[in-house]
């Protein structure tokens, strides 16, 4: 279906115009055939007029002016067959009824058949002694229709009559009526159609907008007939809903947040006075904990509703920011040298994933090896470590929200299990994906894929 | 460190559980400290007596900390630390932008509140910044938001930067073609990364480099001083912000 349209305007339009088509092309036929009837008649009637003339024995009492013009009725002994004849079914049926209805009694013998008008010796005759035939119609190209009926002397009486020329009139007219309905149908169909599609494309665009934005600016006033009207205010009032719950969340998120963190910073103020050294590393590390869970949960919520563009970035320097951060905790992570590569993205997002993987792979895997590469459409920071890997069947789970790599869901490890999903969040808030595999040489290859 | 004279502090935050235990820690710590529990009880306390300092909560009923430190700083030039729970950075943008002298996201951990408070005053002490401070850095095409900490190469790429190469790429901006040796560097970037730098200002000029130089093994804008010292080799412009 390569030429059918895909939008709804095209559609409508062609399918009205095939519809019409077939219409036309049904009505022209019956047309052509009731002018082909018509002309049938004629020259049956024609016929039948000089055939029972010249069988009453009438022909010569009618002299005068027709005589001049119409041809005479033949006598011969037989009709000589000339090269393209046509023995004419149809018409001899039709002659035979009506001689019959006139009470001719040869009427059952009638034959008739066709020839071209200028095949004809009489009528090449009559041209050589410059006589008219027919109505002055052009000869060349017609047919004359020759009917004969025997005598009861054995002789062949044989009337003729030229084929009137067709309704071409008729047709050229179909043909106008035609183009002038296709194309005052299309404009009207054209413009209700534009009142429906109009609208709707600009819906379409809206809902893209806002699928990005979730921000109720922008929104479209109703126009159009009514059915689009109706949806798009019914899109409307689910935007504004949308929008409200989304900032809904985001006020109580901040409440969370805060009604959180300062109980959170008091704890840490208190245990200060803590005299074991120990102990107080102990406590402060459990406040840090519930911080960093707090802190990737609020993130989670809030991801993909930056307020700012992403801007143009370099990777390499964002990892190598990642990695200082890691070397100056003394962790063993280390960057590969690697091309400038840039990306549009979020760079406190960015260096959240990047981030969180590392984190990772020095937790479980003992190490982590950062890399900067482009790979065809897409930057990629890959984070690559020489742990014991995550089983296949448990890839995919890995991002989801509190998925951890053991089982026992040990907090010794640390985390609560959102790193991943963060990362897997920030990478697709981008447009981007988080690419978990075990390398064939043994521990975890987690890749952040950006579209470059 | 310790100060000549005890340095006095107005703490204002409207929840007593943290800013109780709060006074107590930073008085053990040598301070005098003042507490309000509300924007309104802080404006008193400010026209009785000016603090060194101002430890301000963002979030407050009634008027808020951002609005308090716009007075503050309009009104008297006093050291304001923002203490919030949001730690966005746009958020740290908007309350330097009103032009507190720091900003701490809680849970902070109260040595290091300790070390900032030293070091906005440490700050407070010299001599007024120059008016211009919001003002780009511009070298070569590069350029140093000082605000937003954001470094641009000439293609307007953004180039990501710790804090700490920030911090001592601003002291070569500043002082473009001169020779800083390492102690000066040191002095000059110290902050609340102070333990970084003792241990190796080398390695972050190295980090830097390998940052802004097309070929960090042949430096062209830091470039290595014999006789231990660095100098910035290039140009430095300033622009106004966009």
């Amino acid at each position: 279906m390569r030429f059918w349209p895909r939008s709804l305007l095209g559609q409508v339009l062609l399918s009205v115009a095939a519809a019409l088509l077939v219409a036309q092309a049904i009505s022209a036929h019956l047309l052509f055939r009731a002018s082909e009837d018509r002309r049938e008649q004629r020259m049956v009637g024609s016929l039948a007029v000089q055939l029972i003339a010249a069988a009453n024995g009438s022909q010569d009492q009618r002299p005068g002016p027709r005589s001049g013009r119409r041809m005479r009725v033949e006598v011969s002994p037989v009709l000589r067959a000339l090269p393209g004849d046509r023995t004419e079914p149809r018409l001899t049926v039709a002659l035979a009824k009506v001689l019959r209805e006139e009470g001719l009694a040869e009427a059952q013998e009638v034959r008739v058949i066709s020839r071209p008008a200028l095949g004809d010796p009489r009528i090449l005759q009559r041209l050589a002694n410059g006589r008219p035939v027919g109505q002055g119609a052009a000869l060349t190209g017609a047919r004359v229709m020759l009917a004969s009926v025997p005598r009861p002397d054995g002789t062949w009486l044989t009337a003729r009559a030229l084929s009137p020329p067709r309704e071409r009139a008729a047709m050229r007219g179909l043909l106008v009526q035609t183009a002038v309905l296709f194309a005052v149908l299309l404009l009207a169909m054209w413009l209700i159609l534009r009142r429906i599609t109009g609208p709707l494309a600009a819906l379409t665009k809206r809902v893209e907008t806002f699928a990005r934005t979730q921000s109720t600016d922008g929104q479209l006033a109703p126009e159009g007939p009514e059915d689009v009207r109706r949806l798009i205010e019914a899109q409307g009032r689910m935007e504004a809903r949308i929008a409200g719950m989304i900032d809904e969340k985001d006020v109580m998120l901040g409440a969370i947040g805060h009604d959180l963190k300062t109980p959170l910073a008091a704890l840490r103020v208190r245990i200060e006075s803590v005299e074991d050294d120990a102990e107080r590393g102990r406590m402060a590390a459990g406040i840090e904990d519930i911080t960093r869970t707090l802190d990737d949960i609020l993130s989670l919520a809030r991801v993909g509703r930056a307020t700012e563009p992403p801007e143009r970035t370099e990777l390499a320097a964002l990892a190598a920011s990642v990695v200082e951060e890691f070397e100056d905790m003394g962790d063993p992570v280390e960057l590969a040298e690697g091309p400038r590569v840039v990306a549009r993205v979020h760079v406190t997002w960015a260096k959240r994933a990047l981030r969180n993987l590392v984190s990772n792979a020095v937790r479980y895997g003992g190490d982590a090896a950062v890399e900067v590469l482009r790979d065809g459409s897409e930057a990629v920071l890959r984070v690559t470590d020489n742990g014991p890997g995550i089983p296949a069947e448990h890839l995919s789970d890995m991002t989801e929200p509190f998925t951890r790599g053991e089982a026992s869901r040990n907090r010794e490890t640390g985390g609560a299990g959102l790193g991943l999903t963060l990362a897997r969040a920030i990478a697709e808030a981008h447009g981007g994906r988080l690419v978990l595999a075990n390398r064939p040489e043994g521990g975890l290859s987690a890749e952040l894929r950006f579209p470059a | 460190m310790t100060e000549t004279e005890a340095t006095r502090i107005l703490l204002v935050d409207d929840e007593a559980t943290l800013r109780e235990p709060l006074a107590a820690y930073l008085t053990r710590q040598g301070f005098v400290v003042r507490e309000a529990a509300s924007a309104a009880a802080a404006r008193t306390a400010l026209l009785e007596a000016t603090p060194d300092l101002v430890l301000l909560d963002v979030m407050m009923p009634g008027e808020d900390g951002l609005s308090l430190c716009r007075h503050l700083v309009e009104s008297k030039s006093v050291p304001t630390i923002l203490l919030t729970a949001k730690g966005e950075p746009t958020d740290r943008i908007v309350g330097l932008e009103i032009g507190a002298d720091d900003y701490v996201v809680k849970p902070f951990e109260p040595r290091e509140l300790v070390a900032r408070i030293r070091s906005v005053l440490r700050r407070a002490a010299r001599p007024a910044p120059a008016p211009e401070d919001d003002a780009l850095y511009e070298f070569e095409g590069w350029r140093l938001d000082p605000l937003k900490r954001r470094l641009t190469d000439p293609e307007g790429t953004t180039v990501p930067i710790s804090t700490a190469e920030f911090r001592l790429l601003t002291a070569f901006l500043d002082r473009p073609r001169q020779v800083v040796d390492r102690d000066r560097l040191l002095d000059l970037v110290q902050g609340r990364e102070a333990h970084l730098f003792d241990r190796a200002v080398d390695n972050q000029i190295s980090r830097l480099r390998r940052k802004i130089e097309a070929d960090s093994r042949n430096p062209h804008f830091i470039q290595t001083v014999r006789g231990g010292g660095y100098r910035f080799a290039a140009d430095v412009r300033r622009v106004a912000a966009p």
